[in-house]
């Protein structure tokens, strides 16, 4: 089992659960058991062609998968996902 | 939050917002400052760590409160969300945006981004004398 780790906003979308425990042996089968489970998030993480928002990140224990093998990040019992979306912004114009 | 964008002046500074919504009202309990990770002038523009965001999350969750917003400074301009705030926002939270001017607070508004980035709608703020 794995536990992805719900941020606040979007727990109206997993009926108030702040974690989602799934069975799922890459992080790609985690995501896609989540929001088929709730099927309201989809939207909020991916795209309409399917891909991740360019403002959502995922996060293996303390790893962005970026860094490991991206959806195909191998997950293990006990291990922990997390959402972490990009925030950056400022006056600067350009 | 207001010192901590006090202290940072002329630069941006940013950091999360940990509170709970009561009927319906997010109320901010506690205000993070956190490192704003811009590599250039930090005048116009800041940037947060994910890593920053994921430690906060964790807080939050141990101290039984939510992560419900970040908030960040505008010096010397007013409290608008910007093309680049819009650009680099997510949808999921209440943006806070303080404006400073010449060293000292002047105003604040929140706003909710929409999830293609397009716009921003704003919040009712409250928040009293500010002056902390």
């Amino acid at each position: 089992m794995a536990k992805l780790m719900i941020p606040t906003p979007l727990r109206q979308f997993t009926g108030g659960q702040d974690a989602v425990e799934v069975e799922a042996s890459t992080v790609g089968e985690a995501l896609d058991k989540l929001t088929s489970r709730h099927t309201e998030l989809r939207r909020h993480l991916f795209s309409d062609e399917g891909k991740l928002r360019s403002f959502v990140n995922v996060y293996m224990n303390d790893e962005d998968i970026r860094y490991l093998d991206r959806d195909k990040t191998a997950v293990a019992e006990g291990d922990t996902i997390s959402i972490v979306p990009s925030i950056a912004g400022g006056t600067h114009v350009g | 939050m207001v010192g901590h964008a006090r202290d940072t002046y002329p630069n941006e500074c940013c950091g999360a917002m940990m509170g709970k919504t009561e009927g319906g009202t997010k109320v901010v309990r506690v205000g993070v400052p956190m490192q704003n990770a811009h590599e250039g002038s930090q005048a116009a523009m800041y940037v947060l760590k994910n890593e920053d965001l994921l430690a906060a999350d964790a807080e939050a969750r141990k101290r039984g409160l939510d992560l419900i917003g970040i908030y960040h400074s505008h010096p010397d301009c007013d409290a608008y969300f910007s093309e680049t705030d819009l650009k680099n926002s997510c949808p999921w939270y209440s943006f806070v945006v303080i404006s400073i001017k010449q060293g000292d607070f002047d105003h604040a508004n929140s706003w909710l981004p929409d999830p293609d980035q397009t716009k921003a709608d704003k919040e009712e703020l409250d928040y009293g004398e500010a002056d902390g």
